[in-house]
């Protein structure tokens, strides 16, 4: 595979410790396009070894708008099904930069490992080291050891080492939109996560035509009203939420974007410091970056302050577990509550739909109605989902943006490939995955 | 005419450094870019834009601009961001002077305006 490629899958077993790399072939994207579309079928080829795999999109980290995305597919050790989740904030793209389409993560580690992946090179190592830390002490240790502030990774808390069912892969520091005890599958599989960094190059097919109608489409974007807003209580306030934005306000310090995505969804929340200040805080963890709209909106409901919900997104966060699942399921109504029962967890979660894609992102539309009836909603909340973790589109802002559409990824995927790549192809790769 | 930097508008989603790097090496890349979102305080929150001119070194930070003559020693009560480094060893902004269609690609590109000619 030429274009919009690395033309690279790594296949490593955990069991031997060995990384093997196949070849991303043409006939294999002209079947499944890309995404979620190929991490199913990896999965369903390395099936007997309970793989993780994890995938870009065909548009990830090109000009194609919000195309910073990439996808987790596995089954998940509390539903039992396979299930995909969104790699969003700059991770998503930093995997294919780092020179892998797809990794296949197969088998059990006989020991704590993680797996650094760097400029089309994959080394398993030892997390011995690591394994006990928190979320954030764990990047801040990895990125130290590499002396580089713009790895990237994915890491497991306490919660996955303990295999708690609400365990999440995390993010950098952040929480994730994994709502599927993902975190517990690493955890299951002594594997501590992956850090990625990569100076890559992506090439394309007909570069200037590809640059021109990605041009094309985030200018119709811009045409948004919904872009004169920032940030996550917005977004919660057009879901019906009304007193979000002020109760959010005096904890609020600046928003920012996925990759190249029009709309900035994650707010930064400063605790121990003024959430005015514009200069560099001189203390070394003084908020939360909060893109969880159902957390936020879940501590609310148990009548925390803006502040303690705060506090309980990072503990959360540092902990590597499902913040939603513990304002959910904890049965607590005060912070110090709360921050005592992130070790005990339990019970169960509605997904839904069949399960498959996460509840992190609304089930409808954001902003923007796109002309749907009530009764045509789910199926095409899940349509959505799989269009946006097949090209690789931050699943959020899909929700938001209808020009963001099937034929213009499909245009800009076989422009950009030099593939036929058609509509009854993406049908066909949709239906395979939404059943 | 030059490139303004508005840092308060900036989302950090590294669209401007994306495109810079199109407009130097054809295919998709971050290792060329003159104009860079520093994003390496990410705990802290605290982004911004890097930008490298023919002469001079231009950090977009949300407190204000800083504009360095390059060759000279820099403020050594401000700590070098990681993207600093790099920026230095790269050509500097020629307004993407053969993209007759768009003007600085940045400019173009940018999803919230925080990047504009003056």
């Amino acid at each position: 595979m030429e274009y919009l490629s690395t033309d690279k899958i790594l296949v490593i077993d955990l069991n031997t410790a060995q990384v093997e790399e196949e070849d991303l072939s043409d006939s294999l994207v002209e079947e499944k396009i890309g995404g979620i579309g190929i991490t199913k079928y990896l999965y369903e080829t390395y099936q007997d070894d309970d793989p993780i795999v994890i995938g870009t999109g065909l548009l990830t980290g090109t000009t194609y708008p919000a195309s910073g995305a990439s996808q987790i597919t596995a089954k998940s050790p509390v539903t039992e099904k396979l299930c995909h989740c969104p790699i969003i904030y700059k991770l998503g793209l930093e995997i294919k930069y780092s020179g892998f389409d797809y990794i296949v993560i197969k088998g059990q580690s006989p020991k704590p490992v993680y797996l650094w992946i760097h400029d089309g090179v994959a080394d398993i190592s030892d997390a011995g080291d690591l394994w006990g830390k928190n979320v954030w002490e764990t990047t801040d240790t990895l990125r130290n050891f590499v002396g580089d502030d713009l790895l990237q990774t994915m890491m497991i808390g306490p919660a996955g080492e303990n295999k708690s069912d609400y365990a999440q892969v995390c993010y950098n520091h952040w929480n994730s939109p994994d709502r599927f005890g993902f975190g517990k599958l690493f955890g299951t599989k002594n594997l501590k996560g992956l850090a990625f960094r990569g100076m890559g190059m992506i090439e394309v097919a007909e570069p200037e035509d590809f640059v021109e109608r990605s041009l094309e489409i985030l200018k119709e974007i811009k045409e948004n009203s919904f872009l004169e807003k920032q940030g996550i209580a917005p977004m919660l306030t057009a879901l019906g939420e009304a007193d979000v934005e002020e109760w959010i306000a005096p904890v609020t310090h600046r928003h920012s974007a996925d990759y190249f995505t029009p709309y900035a969804s994650n707010t930064a929340l400063f605790l121990d410091e003024d959430p005015g200040l514009l200069e560099e805080s001189k203390k070394e963890e003084p908020g939360i970056l909060v893109s969880d709209i159902y957390a936020l909106l879940g501590f609310k409901k148990l009548g925390l302050s803006a502040m303690d919900t705060g506090h309980a997104l990072k503990a959360c966060a540092k902990h590597g577990i499902d913040p939603f699942a513990v304002a959910t399921l904890s049965g607590k109504e005060s912070l110090a509550d709360i921050e005592a029962s992130l070790e005990s967890i339990t019970g169960k979660l509605e997904l839904p739909g069949q399960g498959t894609f996460t509840p992190w992102c609304p089930v409808g539309p954001v902003f923007n109605d796109f002309g749907l009836g009530c009764e045509q909603m789910p199926a095409w909340w899940e349509r959505r989902q799989a269009l946006s973790m097949i090209f690789g589109i931050q699943p959020m802002f899909a929700l938001m943006s209808p020009e963001l559409s099937e034929a213009n990824m499909l245009e800009l995927a076989s422009m950009g490939t030099e593939l036929e790549l058609t509509q009854e192809t993406l049908d066909a790769v949709i239906n395979d995955i939404c059943g | 005419m030059g490139i303004k930097i508005n840092a308060i508008k900036c989302t950090n989603c590294m669209a401007c450094e994306m495109v810079c790097s199109y407009h130097r090496d054809d295919g998709f890349a971050f290792l060329s870019a003159c104009i860079v979102a520093y994003r390496a305080r990410e705990k802290k929150d605290y982004f911004g834009v890097l930008l490298k001119e023919e002469e001079l070194l231009v950090v977009a930070r949300p407190e204000g601009l800083e504009i360095n003559k390059i060759g000279e020693e820099a403020d050594p009560d401000k700590e070098a961001d990681a993207s600093a480094k790099p920026m230095l060893l790269r050509e500097g902004c020629d307004l993407c002077e053969d993209m007759d269609d768009y003007g600085p690609m940045c400019v173009a590109f940018c999803p919230v305006d925080a990047i504009t000619l003056d």
